[in-house]
Order: C-alpha cells, then structure tokens, then sequence
C-alpha cells in the first residue's frame, strides 16, 4: 500500500495499526461521535518520539500540526498543554496508552507519532485514536527528505481531517502573491500557512494579478514593462515563463477556467475595458460584455457556467454575474457604493468581494440566491481581493494599514483573523490554490 | 550611484526633449548646460567595484517620471475620468505638435491615486488614458498614433498620503514612444 507523493513522499499505512485494530481496516472508517455543523472535534495532540538522527524537532512537529488542525475549523484543542505532556509521560513511563487519562483531559481524539531519521531520509509516522472506544481510527507513516517534514505534517493534518470529518483540508494548498520587497512587484509563492515562501518571477518590471491554473504547477499574471501590459504563464517549479496575450491596452484580472483550457480577462482592445473569454494560450478571443461602462475583474462559478464581474453600469462598482458565454447578466449587490474583486466559493454558493464600508474597504460575502451580504471584517486596514480557499470556509486577503501591506487568513465561520506575512516590503493580490 | 544614475538619465532625456522641442522652431533656443552636483560625483567615485546594483539600474531608471514626456500631465477628479476642462489647453497643444510630427506616436498612460481597490483603479487608469485618447481622436489625431496603457495606482508621482499628493496622482502622462 504505497503511493507516490506529488513531492516525492512515499506513503504507507502503518502496519502495525493495521494489525492491531480491526476497525481500521476499513479505511473509510470515521470518527465515531457524529458532530452537528459548527460542533468541534477535540483533540488532543502528543509530542512525538523521536527515534534516530533528525534535525525535526518534535515540538516543531506538533506546533505545525496544532497551526493545522486548530485553524481547519473542525477541531478545538485541548488548552492546557501541561495536562497533554503530563499525559504523555506517563503513558511513556507504563508503556501504553491510557485511554481513560486523555478521555479525562477533556478529549474525544488523540494523535501520537514518532519521528525517525537516517543520514538521508526522514519518517513521520502519524497514529489517531478515538478514545471513546479505546482503538486506533487510522495511523500513517510519511517519508522523505529532512527538509520536507514541514509538508509531511501538513499531509498528516489532511489526512485526519478527511478521516474524521470526509472533507477535504487545506493545509497542503499554497498561495500566491505579489511582493515588492526585491524594489519592484514580482510574484511569490508560499504554503497557506505563510512558509516556504519564495520568489517564482524575475520581471524586473511590475508583475501582478497572478492566479492559479487547475493542478496548481502553473500561474497567470500581468506585467507592466516599456508602458504596455502583457499577461503570461510561469510553471512554478522550473519558473519558466510564456506569453499569453499583449493586446492594446488593458490586458488584466486574466483567471483561468475550472478546468484550465480557458481564461476570462478584461481587455480594452475595442476601445473600452471588457470582459473576453480565450483559450488558455491566448488565442481565439471572444468578448463577452458590450457596455459602455467599466467591465473588469472576472472570475469564474466553479461550475464553469457563470462568470461574476465587476460593471460600473449602474454609476458605482457593483458585482454582476452572467452566463460564462455572455448574456444574462444579473445585479449580485445591492448595498454600498464600490463593491470590486469578486471570488467565488468552490462551494458555489456564495461570491466573496471587497466593499469601501464607512470609508474603510471590508471583506465581505454575498449569497448567490439569496443576496444577502454578510461582512467578514471590521476595524482599521483597507482589506482588498478575498480569495478562497478550495474547502470553501477560508478566505485570504491583503490588509494594509500605515502604507503596510500584509496578507491574512480568515474562517468564514469563525472570523478571527489570522495574519500569514510580516517584515519588509508589501504582501497583496493573494490567490488561494486548490 | 542611483542618484546619479537617475540624474543623468534625467539630463539625458532632458537634453533629448529640448532637442526634439528645438527641432521644431517654435520654442526658444535655450538648452541650459546641465549641472551635474559635484558632490554627487565624487561620491560615485569613491565607490568601489562591489556596487551591484548598477546592472539593474537601466530597467529601474525606465519608470522614473518625469523627463521621457515633453508634455503636461492632465489630471482627474477623484473617481473620475471626464476630461477637466482646466486641461483642454494641454490636450489642444499635444495635438497641434501631433499635427507637425504626424510621424510620432504617443503613448498615453493612465494613472489612479491609491484611494481605490488596486482591481478597479487598473480599470479606472485605462478609462483616463482611453479618455484623453478619445479627446485627441476627436482633435483630429489618427487613433492608430496613440496607444493606452494603465498603471492603475503601481506608479504613483508623489507617494505621500495628502490631497495634494492624490490630486498629482490621478493624471494621464503623454510619452512619446517612437
């Protein structure tokens, strides 16, 4: 039972779970308490063992795999880590784990590792147990180089989470971004939870707007060179870069298709800012909207069927929607005077935006159906252009207050932000992988 | 070293502007010997070899403003893109020195202050630009000689967080590309 890895992992289920529980057999096995919506899980995380050379602290281990579960939403963690270490030492002391003690702390899952190390390679190996029943749910071992254990234990972090719950986490996504800290605005990539951050364009010119191809190894964008816009393509990991469009004028907000064959992007080619639609190489270029007004900063329903945008048709900025072939176009906002930078949900159901609230830019949703809008964040910063993450439940935008510009993380449904930049130079224009 | 390297950029295309402005008669026939602040020099004397930075200057030196454009800016009100008619002058002169160097063209470049979204000001800076371009269209310039471009709010003249600031910000600035 071994699979690849996109980054050279090799995963295993652990056999000596396997063995021991028959329970985990199944390995669709879930968790055995059913929780209601917005009902947490909780879950106590142990240090790990550590067996053999590794530069891998386990107390780094269990701090990325708390930043992980704790912000997936679906957990809450035991607060007192004394009583957790305590816990530990004691089953370390008698050789086995008693159940009851964990249960008495307050929770209903407990994870416990061990980390090994060689010369070359690197294991985490994960176990989960559901301490109502006293049994192992699922255990797995994860391997690789040293230097990935960082992406090991955001995999283990999924992987509990798919268990437990069925759905899909986020900690293996990454976001891109534009930074102006080389002096001009390239384009960066880093893990969602603001690590492994690195520099993927070498424009030397003002590159930005970037947003991800399905399968996230590629990236769109536009640079601004010798006063004239041209979007391009850069693969992530070799940074090699190829032209896209360089239409007169305004060639901007280009987001590519659910499935990645298309791009939707405004053009001002005709004389005026559009909407079009392409093919992903830049070619065969179809206009969209035919107003005599602003139409700008197209993105796609997951569905591939509708496009939300942003028209000054009624005055002011408003979110409009309409068929992904064009026509039907539909007012989505009906409260403020400058809504821009729509989103919309993998989910479907709900077009995240920037609204100038009280002279203040806010985060805001807006629902598909219903158009109802609900407002995610308050107090000072401008925050600019939400993104979603793919489990439809976190979004990330730039805050910038004082001329700093950094990007944060926000639970839709717990809304305490989480703030994934620091240092020097600016952090804006953020878009979220699947 | 940068300072220098902008400022001699800076004379570079100043001389070159007066130039083109002396080539066509109607201006008066002064080109001020430029004075490079010997201070300035004797600093990027003493530098040593391991100043890095000198190789990208070229490519930094492309987006300093002013001194590639022989032209006045126009300027916007906030949000807006109507053509002032405090700058009908300015586009009436671009297009009477259009009229003489019918083979010139003009790159017009639309700028936003950093009020609004970064999306929506890049959609906003092109409307000025595709404004004064419609202007100079309708002053009887051929519309294949003028090119657009939006800087949105990524090229601010004076970064300052002031009204004053903001109000030098919004603008098209007329470049001369070929």
């Amino acid at each position: 039972m071994i699979r690849r890895f996109h980054k050279g992992f090799t995963i295993s289920l652990c056999l000596s779970v396997l063995l021991c529980g028959a329970s985990v057999a199944d390995s669709q096995v879930h968790f055995s308490v059913s929780k209601a919506f917005g009902e947490k899980v909780i879950i106590a995380v142990s240090l790990f063992d550590v067996d053999g050379g590794t530069i891998v602290a386990p107390e780094d281990v269990r701090d990325v795999l708390l930043f992980d579960l704790s912000n997936s939403g679906h957990f809450s963690l035991i607060g007192n880590t004394e009583f957790v270490d305590e816990t530990e030492i004691d089953d370390r002391i008698s050789g086995r784990i008693d159940f009851q003690e964990w249960a008495a702390l307050g929770a209903e899952i407990l994870v416990k590792g061990k980390i090994e190390g060689t010369l070359s390679e690197m294991s985490i190996e994960a176990t989960v147990y559901d301490l109502a029943k006293g049994k192992p749910i699922f255990g797995r071992r994860y391997s690789g180089r040293h230097g990935e254990w960082r992406a090991a234990v955001h995999h283990i972090s999924d992987d509990i989470i798919k268990q437990l719950t069925g759905e899909e986490g986020i900690a293996q996504t990454r976001i891109a971004f534009v930074s102006n800290v080389t002096g001009s605005k390239e384009i960066y990539v880093m893990d969602y939870d603001g690590e492994n951050l690195r520099r993927i364009t070498r424009e030397n010119a003002i590159a930005i707007y970037p947003d991800w191809f399905r399968g996230a190894e590629d990236l769109i964008y536009t640079v601004i060179r010798d006063s004239r816009h041209e979007t391009r393509r850069v693969h992530i990991a070799t940074g090699t870069t190829s032209p896209v469009t360089s239409f007169p004028g305004l060639n901007a907000f280009a987001a590519p298709s659910p499935r990645g064959e298309e791009v939707v992007m405004a053009l001002s080619r005709d004389g005026n800012p559009e909407i079009y639609r392409l093919r992903a190489d830049g070619s065969e270029p179809r206009r969209l909207t035919f107003g005599r007004n602003t139409e700008s900063s197209p993105c796609w329903s997951p569905d591939g069927r509708r496009i939300a945008y942003v028209s000054d048709r009624s005055g002011v900025p408003q979110i409009y929607t309409m068929n992904a072939t064009g026509g039907s176009p539909q007012r989505l906002t009906y409260q403020g005077r400058y809504n821009t930078s729509p989103d919309w949900s993998p989910k479907g159901d709900m077009v995240t935006f920037t609204s100038k609230i009280d002279g203040v830019f806010q985060i805001c949703t807006v629902d598909v159906e219903s158009k109802e809008i609900v407002r995610l964040t308050a107090g000072p910063g401008d925050k600019e252009d939400p993104s979603w993450a793919k489990d439809g439940r976190h979004i990330v935008y730039s805050v910038t207050l004082k001329g700093e510009s950094d990007l944060y993380m926000l639970d839709i449904y717990e809304l305490e932000p989480v703030r994934l930049t620091s240092g020097a130079g600016d952090y804006l224009s953020p878009a979220w992988s699947d | 070293m940068r300072r220098f390297a902008v400022l001699l950029m800076a004379v570079v295309l100043f001389a070159g502007a007066m130039f083109v402005l002396s080539g066509c008669g109607s201006r008066e026939d002064v080109v001020e010997e430029p004075i490079i602040d010997p201070t300035v020099t004797e600093e990027t004397d003493a530098l040593t070899g391991d100043d890095l930075p000198l190789y990208e200057q070229p490519e930094d030196v492309v987006y300093i403003e002013p001194g590639s454009s022989i032209f006045d800016d126009i300027q916007f009100d906030f949000d807006s893109y109507d053509i002032l008619s405090m700058n009908v002058g300015t586009l009436q002169e671009i297009s009477r020195w259009l009229t003489e160097h019918d083979d010139v063209r003009v790159m017009i470049e639309g700028h936003c202050d950093e009020r609004g979204t970064n999306e929506y000001n890049m959609a906003l800076g092109e409307q000025r630009a595709l404004a004064a371009r419609r202007y100079l269209v309708g002053l009887g310039i051929g519309a294949s000689r003028l090119g657009t471009v939006s800087y949105g709010e990524e090229s601010p003249l004076d970064p300052r967080t002031t009204e004053d600031a903001w109000a030098k910000n919004r603008r098209a600035h007329f470049v001369i590309s070929e």
